[in-house]
């Protein structure tokens, strides 16, 4: 009987105990990322008896690639007007009162069934006691152009998977690399899109109008390579990599896509490479494929750190 | 399908014939009989060697049976060379699976031998009673007292000391029959210090330290019909793994189980036995204590299982058949996270089993006839659905892109055999044909490390079904003098799964060198022979040796791992009144067919020398044997082809144990 009851105890002990619990691995991933899917007014501009909504995800602007939508209605209706050749210029103002600029789409696409304008931009820093970003819109209403300007704030990308690259190519260009998705990685397979830019170096003079677009020009550079090696940087991954992954290339968007494949959690550092049209590198290096447990990953001369 | 049908035709076919006599037989018997057909029941849980063993060492002394060794504790048996996906091990027919990714606890880890009464080893498809099987099975059978017994209360105390390791141990067990109500209790203790080898050199990492308790309470409802409930608790902690990066911390076990078993006086259904079962386990690796390890990674894993046996064993005339449905429910989950210096920051995160399910259902059957009273014919089948579900599929996207996240399989079995006895001669002749499905870790496994050949192991959800053939015989002679016996198997294995290396892998885990991704071999093929004999040289001395040799080929005629060498074990045995003396030699000759493919190198060959000597008294109403002697008593310094690794095994190690029975 005794050792009926000192089993019995022995089951309620095993039942009631606490031993190690599982990892909660749905809420893990959730936590880590955020990630933004609605769009929201980021700022409202009444100018000439327009309504100008500029949207954002989440309302906000961030270093890094976004999508930007503009709505322009009229004030007093709050209807829809007809409008026509959009113009989106985003300048930044730095303290030495040099003005720069950065990749973005200068004409924005109408996309009269969804009812907005679309365009985007790389905020390359964000607002801070070094710079400000101001917004310069231009839109033209039965044959008459109307010109509008926004202070916006632009803050730091808190999410990894949205990180950008600048740098200068091989060939003396300034390019720029910008993920745009996902946002949100998983375990396993994910598409892989990235905007990539190069600034066109203006040939004349500012004309006397600020600002002067053709000073502030970037390009989707087209038919370009991006070669892809995922890594994990951590000296204690030993640079594990992932299988199947797939070099990014331009699609009809403009944007460039590829796969990416992660193993599991953690920190994984994107190495690239960026051909030319002529398979040319423009800048990157290939990074060691060994194991080696204990030694910091080497990375690319081109790379984006992304953490999920 | 169209083995499918024909296996079904031949199930039916069974029953069929046995439902054609159905003159009532007068049988008054009115305890279940065992219809052990192919069964090699080991009757004590003990050796020759030794009284008080471990079920490793119990289970190594069976033919069949050989065992990789990771260290001291936890042995994995391998069961006609083939390791054990391929074949099912259960207590009482319940499937237990080991929670373990690297194979640190197989299921006989889970059980303590004062709670069994025996274990049945059946060789190949024989042994698909309990679900489909390649190899065979093994069935660990729980101590269950009968009712009614004269004596109403037995127990058995035991306890010893092993100098090698320092292993202390106290094994207890306590049962009580009454008409009604019958109970069984044991509970054991066992703490193990680190082993030393031949060279007298401490072999780190090899202690360990186990708890185990079982209960077990029946009650009679009726003359013919009773009811069971049992549990066991099983608990290991700081068990020490020389040959792999990492130890256990704490692995738990607790298998509990409810059974009605009604007999039938008259009638073609003798006994029908139906049982659910609920065990779950877990096991947690520690990694910590290795100072070679600049990163730790915490690998827990959960195993958890239900189903239900249900069996039914007939008789009719000449023919005895028995009938099992299987069915369970098993969830696999391991994970992996890995830590810097810095505990509190993760470096990753992944699933080594990501929340496998495995679903079985199957019926089986054997039938026994008896032609005459000198041959014997034994023919069944089986049949099984199994189903495979990975919840967090993408782990298993990463290297397989696209594949389901579901998977059905049918697994047919079928196994006939002849048996002849002729004078002092046995004769027998068998064949068997059966598919297996891939196991948790074959098929859904991620980043699983090997410390044998240090690669990181993949699982592929698209292997195909093992499909086995089999055939086996035998021969014996015996007189009252002696006895010789020989046996052989040989399986042809379609689609054997093994790793192979993938180019396009890279590895995670610390210590490995790449990544091996399961696949299947076109064929393999495997030869397993034992020649056995014994002869009593005078009345009270007796010797007995057996010879096993086994080959293993893949489809392009290179060796498979873990296959045993040419071994040899004699003994020579003396007993008289109460004084017993013993002395046993036993080696393996050198591993000429070895795999360096697989992480083998050739382990050259050793002999080892064991005695023992027992004494048995009385006194007032207590029955003791008390036991000294020396295993490896020349302190050998070796390793066998299957310990991982290369460790050495353990140097001279001198047992006492004590036993009293009341």
């Amino acid at each position: 009987m005794k050792e009926i009851l000192f089993f019995l105890t022995t089951v309620c002990f095993v039942v009631l105990s606490c031993t190690k619990e599982k990892t909660d691995y749905e809420a893990e991933i959730d936590t880590v990322v955020p990630e933004y899917k609605e769009f929201k007014e980021a700022y409202a501009i009444n100018s000439d008896g327009y309504k100008i909504s500029i949207e954002a995800l989440n309302g906000t602007f961030y270093t890094g690639y976004n999508e930007v939508r503009l709505e322009i209605t009229d004030s007093q209706t709050n209807e829809k007007v007809n409008v026509s050749a959009v113009t989106f210029l985003p300048i930044r103002t730095n303290v030495d009162k040099r003005n720069v600029s950065c990749p973005h789409r200068y004409d924005l696409i109408d996309k009269p069934d969804d009812g907005y304008f679309s365009g985007y931009a790389v905020f390359t820093d964000r607002s801070d006691a070094d710079g400000s970003w101001e917004l310069y819109i231009s839109f033209t209403i039965a044959d008459q152009i109307h010109t509008a300007k926004q202070d916006i704030s632009v803050h730091e990308q808190a999410n990894k998977n949205m990180n950008m690259a600048m740098f200068e190519g091989k060939d003396d260009e300034q390019y720029f690399i910008a993920l745009v998705s996902p946002q949100k990685p998983k375990v396993g397979e994910n598409e892989l899109v990235a905007g990539i830019y190069r600034f066109n170096k203006p040939n004349n003079p500012p004309s006397s109008d600020f600002p002067d677009a053709s000073q502030f020009s970037y390009t989707e550079v087209s038919d370009y390579t991006l070669q892809l090696d995922p890594r994990m940087p951590e000296p204690s991954m030993g640079n594990h990599s992932s299988p199947n992954n797939k070099d990014l290339t331009q699609r009809s968007d403009g944007l460039y896509h590829g796969m990416v494949n992660y193993t599991m959690t953690g920190n994984w550092t994107l190495n690239f490479i960026l051909l030319n049209q002529q398979g040319q590198i423009l800048r990157g290096t290939l990074v060691p494929t060994d194991f080696t447990p204990g030694v910091e990953g080497v990375k690319s001369e081109l790379h984006i750190d992304i953490l999920f | 399908m169209k083995n499918i049908s024909f296996s079904f035709l031949f199930l039916f076919l069974g029953i069929h014939v046995n439902a054609q006599h159905t003159h009532v037989q007068n049988d008054t018997t009115k305890r279940l009989e065992e219809v052990a057909i192919t069964a090699i029941a080991k009757r004590k849980i003990e050796t020759e060697m030794k009284m008080a063993v471990s079920v490793d060492e119990f289970l190594a002394s069976s033919d069949h049976i050989s065992f990789i060794k990771r260290g001291a504790y936890a042995w994995e048996p391998l069961l006609n060379n083939m390791s054990t996906e391929r074949s099912t091990i259960t207590i009482d027919g319940m499937h237990v699976f080991g929670a373990c990714t690297d194979k640190m606890d197989p299921v006989t880890s889970y059980v303590e031998s004062n709670n069994l009464s025996t274990i049945d080893i059946t060789s190949g498809q024989g042994g698909n009673m309990h679900g489909a099987t390649v190899a065979g099975s093994i069935d660990l059978k729980r101590k269950s007292t009968p009712f009614g017994l004269d004596k109403k209360w037995n127990g058995a105390y035991q306890t010893g000391f092993e100098s090698n390791n320092k292993q202390f141990f106290n094994l207890g067990n306590l049962s009580y029959s009454g008409d009604k109500f019958v109970a069984d209790g044991s509970i054991s203790f066992r703490k193990a210090g680190n082993y030393y080898d031949g060279n007298n050199d401490e072999v780190n990492h090899s202690q360990y330290n186990k708890f185990n308790t079982a209960v077990g309470l029946a009650y009679k409802t009726s003359p013919l019909s009773s009811i069971r409930v049992d549990a066991i608790y099983d608990k290991a902690k700081d068990v020490g793994f020389p040959a792999l990066p990492m130890d256990l911390w704490l692995s738990r076990a607790f298998i509990t189980s409810a059974s009605y078993k009604q007999l039938f006086e008259d009638g073609l259904l003798r006994a029908w036995d139906t049982k659910i079962y609920f065990n779950a386990i877990e096991h947690y690796m520690d990694d910590t204590k290795r100072p070679e390890n600049l990163v730790h990674m915490d690998m827990p894993g959960w195993s958890t299982t239900y189903g239900l046996v249900s069996r039914a064993n007939l008789r009719n005339g000449d023919c005895s058949s028995e009938i099992q449905l299987n069915v369970y429910n098993n969830l696999s989950i391991a994970e992996m996270t890995m830590y810097p210096q810095d505990r509190s920051k993760k470096t990753m995160f992944a699933y080594s089993w990501p929340w496998v399910t495995t679903r079985f259902a199957g019926i089986s059957m054997n039938n026994s006839w008896d032609i005459s009273a000198m041959s014997r014919l034994n023919f069944g089948g089986s049949l099984g659905w199994n189903y495979n579900h990975s919840k967090y599929v993408e782990f298993n996207w990463i290297f397989h892109p696209g594949t389901p996240q579901e998977k059905d399989r049918i697994l047919p079995g079928l196994h006939a055999s002849y048996q002849l006895h002729v004078n002092q001669f046995d004769f027998s002749i068998g064949t068997g044909y059966g598919h297996r499905a891939p196991s948790v870790s074959e098929g859904y496994g991620y980043y699983i490390y090997n410390s044998f050949d240090r690669y990181d192991y993949i699982g592929n959800p698209d292997l195909k079904n093992e499909v086995s053939y089999e055939a086996n015989a035998s021969a014996g002679f015996k007189s009252k003098k002696m006895g010789i016996e020989a046996k052989v198997n040989y399986f042809y294995i379609q689609n054997y799964i093994v790793g192979r290396i993938l180019s396009l892998g890279s590895p995670m885990n610390y210590q490995s060198v790449g990544v091996k991704g399961y696949t299947s071999l076109n064929h393999a093929r495997l030869f397993n022979t034992t020649l056995h004999a014994n002869y009593d040289i005078l009345q009270h001395l007796h010797w007995n040796g057996t010879l096993m040799y086994a080959r293993a080929t893949d489809d392009k005629d290179g060796n498979l791992p873990f296959i045993r060498p040419l071994s040899y074990q004699t003994s020579l045995y003396y007993m008289h009144r109460q004084f017993g003396i013993r002395a046993s030699v036993n080696g393996d000759l050198t591993q000429e067919h070895y795999s360096p493919e697989y992480g083998e190198d050739l382990t050259p060959a050793y002999m080892v020398f064991n005695m023992s000597a027992d004494y048995t008294f009385s006194f007032r109403n207590y029955k003791a044997v008390l036991q000294i002697g020396a295993e490896n008593l020349f302190n050998e310094y070796y390793s066998t082809y299957a310990d991982w690794g290369n460790i050495p095994r353990m140097g001279r190690n001198v047992f006492t144990s004590l036993k009293f029975n009341f």
